[in-house]
């Protein structure tokens, strides 16, 4: 039989127990599994993970960024909904189906130049993989991350053994009072690429930033999706020209360049109140 | 094991599990998973003219056991589907049917006879049931005079077995299969999404940039296997039965009803080995009762 020409030979679903979950505040999990077998993920790739045991509901996996690779992944679950209510609940030894390695992770690092890391929120995860990899090729990155209150940064502890951190909070609880892309402006010049994932409005901002001073800019994206390898159509993100990209496959890391930030979902709305700009 | 083949008119599968449209991309995408010419068929995301770039975001979201879409038939166009898919389906021994999808029926025709043109297209599946398109879809498949004339047009155009879907918001089901049985269909599948509409609280609207989507999942399945039993029982022609099927039990549960086949949706999207799995629970099911596949359909009928 004719074999295809794979694009991702490595992708597999595979059902594993619940290593370890740790707590953080009242919001945040880190969940550890138990994988010997599967290829490692790579920082910026993603898992559809769902509990063996949902049933009908809820009915989908979730995409989740991977915090750590190897043979006992990690992942930081913000409980948000359904599922990760669940996944904030879940003991060891619980049976997970994970699908992946998934899409493609951040772009090779350019070791001429300084890292600027810059998160939102939950957004850390895979920046946090992305640092630990820098460190280990003798890089100290920056990690620019925001919150709301200072509550709404998980892992920041752990950045700051790997990166010079520095924080801003909306309400001043943690780090400048003010918003993360407050941070970038004196990082931006040209001997730093700006890697950043968060909230889209965040991620519109700092995108913004960037072009305008011509940096280079990699984005994490995040977009709701059923499948996670192209099927479902579900996530799909409008492009510089028009038409639309899947973060699932094409992403869900990528130049932030090829999106059209101001047809991009739920960035209408904040842009009229002039928060993008 | 006993037999697991399928007849679907004139067409024989080789187990009755088929995935469905929309669900399974142009089937390649899941060589890393499983071989998927095991699988009783595949049918193609839905094809048109030309390429379609689909609608704007958000574009799904999470139901009670199901999910709504609205994803506007985006597509490669059957031109592209023909030249870089097709070969490596055909290559692979795929039982491919073609989902076609078309705003008048001039274009249904013109698709129905570049896919002639093809070898390995096992039939073609017409589309008169999408509920996410401003034009055509479910325009064609609520009027049993409008699909009867979709399906008479094609069905004089392509030499391919001619399979339509229903829409379950046809306030006349089984006048539609009838009607589309009556122009010469081979086969009815049944049934595509029904229209929902979720709304965020948070942001005060619907959650959909196209505010409806087609619900689908294992919510969707009780109403499938009824409308199933009901066309089966007003029809000569063979159904082939979806709606929310997860489990080989699931699919069980529409060929004891009547289909000759059954197709697998949004399974797929939470465990890409749905297909597979379906089609090995079922002949487990067909060991341990020593039937072949053929003997089960239909079995739940009653009688009067």
């Amino acid at each position: 039989m004719p074999s295809l020409e794979k694009s991702h030979p490595s992708r597999s679903l595979i059902t594993v127990p619940l290593l370890r979950r740790e707590s953080i505040g009242e919001s945040y999990h880190v969940l550890w599994f138990d994988m010997p077998e599967g290829a490692p993920a790579k920082p910026g790739q993603f898992t559809m993970i769902r509990g063996q045991e949902w049933g009908d509901a809820p009915l989908l996996p979730r995409p989740m960024s991977y915090l750590s690779g190897g043979t006992t992944p990690s992942m930081l679950v913000k409980v948000q909904g359904e599922g990760t209510i669940r996944m904030g609940r879940a003991e060891p030894g619980e049976p997970f189906m994970l699908l992946g390695p998934l899409g493609n992770g951040w772009r090779a690092h350019d070791p001429t130049k300084r890292q600027v890391l810059v998160a939102g929120g939950v957004g850390i995860a895979p920046l946090i993989f992305l640092a630990r990899e820098l460190v280990a090729q003798g890089q100290r990155p920056v990690l620019l991350y925001g919150g709301r209150t200072a509550r709404d940064l998980p892992l920041a502890d752990d950045a700051i053994e790997l990166c010079d951190l520095e924080i801003a909070t909306e309400d001043g609880s943690r780090g400048l009072p003010g918003r993360v892309t407050d941070l970038l402006t004196k990082w931006l010049s040209s001997n730093v690429e700006v890697f950043t994932c968060g909230p889209d409005r965040m991620m519109a901002a700092v995108a913004q930033k960037c072009a305008l001073t011509k940096i280079p800019c990699e984005v994490s994206l995040e977009a709701p999706m059923a499948c996670g390898f192209g099927i479902c159509l579900g996530c799909a993100i409008p492009t510089a020209g028009g038409g639309y990209l899947y973060a699932c496959s094409e992403g869900p890391c990528l130049d932030a360049e090829r999106i059209d930030w101001d047809r991009s979902a739920g960035l209408l709305a904040t842009a009229s109140k002039g928060g993008v700009k | 094991m006993t037999s697991q083949s399928v007849k679907v008119g004139q067409l024989t599968f080789k187990n009755p599990v088929l995935t469905a449209s929309g669900c399974f991309g142009y089937g390649l995408e899941f060589d890393d998973f499983f071989d998927v010419a095991t699988l009783g068929g595949i049918c193609t995301k839905g094809l048109s003219l030309l390429p379609r770039p689909g609608n704007a975001p958000d574009r799904i979201c999470e139901t009670p056991a199901g999910m709504l879409n609205a994803i506007g038939l985006a597509n490669v166009g059957v031109e592209a589907f023909c030249t870089e898919k097709l070969p490596t389906l055909r290559e692979r021994g795929v039982t491919v049917i073609a989902n076609i999808f078309a705003t008048s029926i001039d274009d249904f025709v013109t698709l129905a006879k570049r896919l002639d043109c093809e070898t390995g297209i096992a039939a073609v599946e017409l589309n008169v049931s999408c509920p996410n398109v401003t034009h055509g879809g479910i325009e064609f498949g609520r009027d049993p005079k409008m699909a009867a004339q979709v399906t008479a047009a094609v069905r004089a155009a392509t030499k391919l077995p001619v399979w339509v879907k229903m829409s379950p918001e046809a306030g006349d089901l089984v006048g539609v299969a009838r009607a589309c049985e009556a122009e010469g269909a081979d086969a009815i599948t049944a049934i595509n999404t029904i229209r929902g509409m979720v709304i965020d609280v948070d942001k005060m609207r619907p959650k959909l940039k196209n505010r409806t989507g087609g619900l689908s999942g294992p919510a969707l399945r009780p109403i499938a296997v009824r409308m199933v039993y009901d066309l089966v029982g007003a029809l000569k022609i063979p159904v082939v039965g979806i709606g929310g099927i997860s489990s080989a039990r699931d699919a069980l549960e529409f060929l004891l009803a009547g289909a000759k086949a059954v197709q697998i949706g949004t399974a797929s999207f939470k465990d890409p080995e749905a297909g597979r799995r379906i089609a090995e629970g079922i002949a487990a099911y067909c060991a341990k009762h020593e039937v072949s596949v053929e003997e089960l359909i239909g079995k739940a009928r009653v009688e009067g």
